[in-house]
């Protein structure tokens, strides 16, 4: 597109063209340019080209696995049932999706207007996790035909995942609702955008009360075995509260990462707007990323108190924990307010990028790495880390799909 | 300012929401803990007893129409399998039941464990599972339904004792295997599970629960050098149908003694707790943020002119 | 002529002889060989060789109890069956029941047997009788060193010919 740029040329960036004609959904399909262009545009961007070579070995790999069974692309393990789908697409993708939750109640609730830039962003790329989150169940499942069972069909209501399932069904219509706002406007729906903004502070609250809820769940979900998690990484009474207060760091901080990499390559659909005010929402979202940390953090030491579980702290196992602690935790933090207090943006965005990587170890270490613990380590199958990525390589080809085209980085202009 | 007709929509669906997603939820009577059904049966299993000759796994491969096992069941070479560098044999999605040799210390006796689900008297398997696909029937069985079981393997994770497996290479029907208690073809009836019956040094005693225990406490006050005085089971998550009695320390026969002595659905009842105190604090938290957030200021997206008309802007 | 003293002291001595055999097991009536067929199935009846289980226990109470009127080796036999006498029945079948391990048989009625409760059925009374001395003796512990398998043990078991073919044994799951 940089390219199309030094030529003048431009994607539609409004309702109507500059002859006072409308953009056709074709038309706005093709980011408003001739055929050729837009073709030209994706071969030229490398970035396709990885996408192709994953999706060439990923799609079959999928195929596979709904041909052949799980057992195909997994160890089918007894003592390991969840792998890298739930492990990496549930439990990773769902506290970093957090970001709906977060500035939807920042701009609609608490009136903070000047987030409102970023506000798409953010309800988009919780949308696209949840969607996708849903997306890796759906290869995890043994039955997942029989994905609706628990809504309609027979209830254990006593289940945590029940409280699960319920939730991120009806969170994942109230963010598609959300989302929606941008989508009427794209293709033209002004009612449709209308009858949405009615209703964005009741929708906004539901938000926040299922996102508390089902973001705690995740955690709950360990409390489960007690047996199986290892003593750092568990806590009968705070497991959903340490899940739920990462998710806020989790999701700011997804939010500074995608806006950093889109504000580097995919500048030119971010308007004036977004472009002048990144650097401050940016410094403003680590400040509120800071202070989720040093909670979670102060919560992970009371968990570790509450049970006297002190002594596994000088244990092989322990190390590892005080690795995700300072790595994970302490480092970004100590980067975020850095950044927030004296205004750089760019550390900011180091620190946004550590957080991320510290969310995925501490989530992937408790289902995955320090899981059973006293047993053995098991390493997913090739297969299974093949699926995993090319999902992930589908949720970023999406995210850019949209971006690329919905009024979410740039406002129309009318 | 909100316009009237939304807030009270909002109030309204959110107390609808609030009422729907809480009416499944809670049973009358909440909070007790359970002990099992009066009349639950139960077996004691006596570990000096076992001496490793696998006719129980022979009995149970029958009477569940099990498939063909890869090793006759009198070859005595599966005691030194080792699985995954650690581990002995487990139960399988053809095996709900296999017996471990063990070597205690200090005693030059192998001790022998039989395996098999303990039928909880609150099982973990059950309270994880989302769409109830477990029962805990009245005779004290622990039975599964396989009609209901979307594959969420979420009782694999809970089970305490590892024992749930998954016929992971189905197509289109995986699901759970594990010990039934012999339900359907016996404990209906009142009759002894096939392992039971099989078994020639009658390792297992089967009967109600409350007698078998107490035939578990004469045994070791009879033989107090012969048993170890701990009845396994007995208070192990709440209780479990099937107990064991033993001559070596129980960690050297391969139980896990760090497990709560309270069901595990106790770890969860916290947090589901709560549920209802977040769906009804949140609305009213959050509207009030809300409120004195933006009270008098304009508030809406710059081109959002839906409320114009009202009050306040 | 036979000396009548000589005569008299022998015959005393044989007197003396059988009044102590007379009251020592070894007098008793036993069957030298026993063939234990009432829970055939899965496997042949065992040949019981009781004249040399006679000859190598010190007291027959050791396997039958306290039934044999020669007095009792357990303490808890002993409250009760100090002193008894020898019983009509001996046999391990007469007491210890074939059924099928039923609840009920935990429940006996009667108090005066509440020793008697949790009583092993007759083929675990065998098995826990045999095995448990022969574990602590050397003596036979493998199921066929004393009764080979029937075709419907082989089947049970899935051994000999009903063994699984060399290839079911590579085909196990890969977890």
């Amino acid at each position: 597109m940089k390219k199309l740029a030094t030529y003048g040329v431009k994607p539609h960036d409004s309702a109507l063209k500059e002859d006072g004609s409308s953009w056709s959904l074709m038309e706005k399909l093709f980011l408003g340019l001739p055929l050729d262009q837009y073709i030209g545009q994706a071969i030229r961007n490398k970035f396709n080209w990885v996408l192709a070579v994953i999706f060439a070995i990923g799609f079959p790999v999928i195929i596979y696995r709904f041909i052949f069974s799980l057992g195909a692309v997994t160890h089918a393990s007894y003592d390991y049932p969840w792998g890298l789908f739930l492990g990496f697409g549930l439990f990773c993708m769902v506290p970093l999706s957090a970001s709906g939750f977060m500035l939807g109640t920042t701009v609609e609730i608490f009136g903070r207007h000047d987030f409102e830039p970023i506000e798409r962003l953010a309800l988009l790329n919780g949308l696209l996790g949840y969607f996708f989150a849903v997306v890796y169940l759906l290869v995890d499942l043994g039955q997942p035909w029989r994905l609706s069972y628990p809504m309609i069909y027979s209830w254990g209501p006593a289940a945590v995942l029940f409280l699960v399932g319920w939730h991120v069904a009806t969170y994942l219509s109230v963010q598609v609702m959300e989302v929606s706002t941008a989508f009427f406007e794209w293709i033209g729906f002004q009612r449709g955008y209308e009858f949405i903004r009615k209703g964005t502070v009741g929708l906004t609250v539901s938000g926040i009360i299922l996102s508390t809820l089902h973001q705690g769940a995740l955690g709950a979900l360990f409390v489960y075995a007690p047996g199986k998690v290892h003593p750092l990484w568990y806590s009968a009474p705070f497991q959903w509260l340490h899940y739920f207060i990462s998710s806020i760091p989790a999701g700011l901080c997804m939010v500074i990462c995608v806006s950093t990499i889109v504000i580097y390559t995919m500048k030119w659909r971010c308007d004036q707007r977004f472009i002048d005010n990144l650097d401050r929402i940016t410094i403003s979202l680590a400040k509120g990323a800071a202070l989720g940390l040093i909670t979670y953090l102060i919560m992970k030491i009371i968990a570790v108190a509450h049970d006297n579980e002190w002594a596994y702290i000088v244990t092989g196992w322990g190390v590892w924990w005080l690795f995700e602690i300072i790595v994970g935790v302490i480092v970004p933090m100590a980067l975020l307010a850095y950044g927030a207090h004296n205004k750089l943006a760019g550390i900011c965005r180091i620190g946004a990028f550590i957080t991320v990587f510290g969310i995925l170890l501490n989530r992937l270490n408790t289902a995955l790495i320090v899981f059973n613990w006293k047993l053995y380590q098991e390493i997913p199958h090739k297969w299974e880390i093949i699926i995993s990525i090319t999902i992930f390589a589908l949720y970023i080809a999406t995210y850019r799909f949209i971006l690329a085209r919905l009024p979410i980085l740039y406002k129309y202009k009318d | 300012m909100s316009s009237k007709i939304s807030r009270r929509r909002f109030l309204a669906g959110s107390a609808a929401g609030a009422a729907l997603v809480m009416h499944p939820g809670k049973k009358a009577f909440a909070s007790g803990s359970f002990s099992g059904f009066p009349d639950g049966m139960g077996v004691l299993v006596d570990l000096t007893r076992c001496v490793g000759c696998r006719t129980c796994e022979a009995a149970c491969n029958k009477e569940q129409k099990l498939p063909e096992p890869a090793l006759p069941f009198d070859d005595y070479s599966v005691f030194d399998e080792i699985h995954h560098g650690n581990q002995k044999r487990r139960t399988t999605d053809k095996a709900y039941t296999i017996v471990n040799r063990y070597e205690p210390e200090g005693s030059d006796q192998p001790l022998y464990r039989k395996i098999q689900c303990n039928h909880c008297n609150e099982p973990a398997c059950l309270t994880s599972c989302f769409v109830g696909a477990y029962t805990k029937t009245p005779e004290g069985a622990v039975i599964y339904d396989q009609h209901v079981c979307v594959g969420c393997r979420n009782c694999m994770i809970a089970c305490p004792f590892h024992i749930p497996a998954y016929t992971y290479h189905s197509v289109l029907n995986p699901v759970i295997k594990k010990c039934i208690f012999c339900y359907d073809t016996r404990l209906k009836e009142g009759r002894p599970p096939a392992c039971v019956e099989s078994c020639p040094q009658q390792v297992m005693t089967f009967g109600k629960r409350k007698d078998l225990m107490k035939i578990a406490r004469e045994r070791i006050r009879k033989n107090p050098k012969k048993y170890i005085d701990h009845v396994y089971g007995e208070h192990e998550v709440g209780g479990t149908g099937w107990f064991y009695i033993s001559s070596a320390p129980f960690a050297e026969a391969g139980f896990d003694e760090d497990l709560p002595k309270e069901p595990i659905i106790n770890n969860v009842k916290d947090f589901l707790a709560m549920v209802p105190v977040v769906l009804v604090v949140w609305p009213a938290l959050f509207t009030g943020f809300h409120l004195l957030a933006t009270k008098g200021k304009s508030h809406g997206h710059g081109d959002d002119h839906s409320n114009d008309k009202q009050e306040g802007h | 002529m036979v000396n009548a003293g000589k005569q008299l002291i022998t015959g005393l001595g044989i007197l003396l002889l059988f009044s102590v055999l007379s009251v020592s097991c070894y007098a008793m009536d036993y069957p030298d060989e026993v063939e234990i067929d009432s829970l055939t199935n899965l496997y042949e009846a065992v040949v019981f060789d009781h004249a040399m289980h006679v000859d190598a226990t010190e007291n027959c109470s050791e396997c039958h109890h306290h039934t044999t009127g020669t007095g009792v080796t357990n303490e808890y036999c002993a409250k009760c069956h100090e002193g008894d006498v020898e019983m009509d029945v001996v046999a391990c079948q007469d007491c210890h029941s074939d059924d099928p391990v039923s609840p009920d048989n935990l429940h006996t009625a009667k108090p005066d047997f509440f020793y008697h409760d949790d009583k092993p059925k007759l083929k675990a009374a065998y098995h826990l009788k045999c095995l448990g001395c022969h574990s602590e003796v050397d003596g036979p512990t493998g199921c066929e060193d004393c009764h080979a398998k029937t075709e419907a043990g082989d089947k049970f078991y899935h051994s000999g010919e009903f063994a699984p073919k060399e290839d079911a044994q590579h085909g196990a799951e890969h977890e």
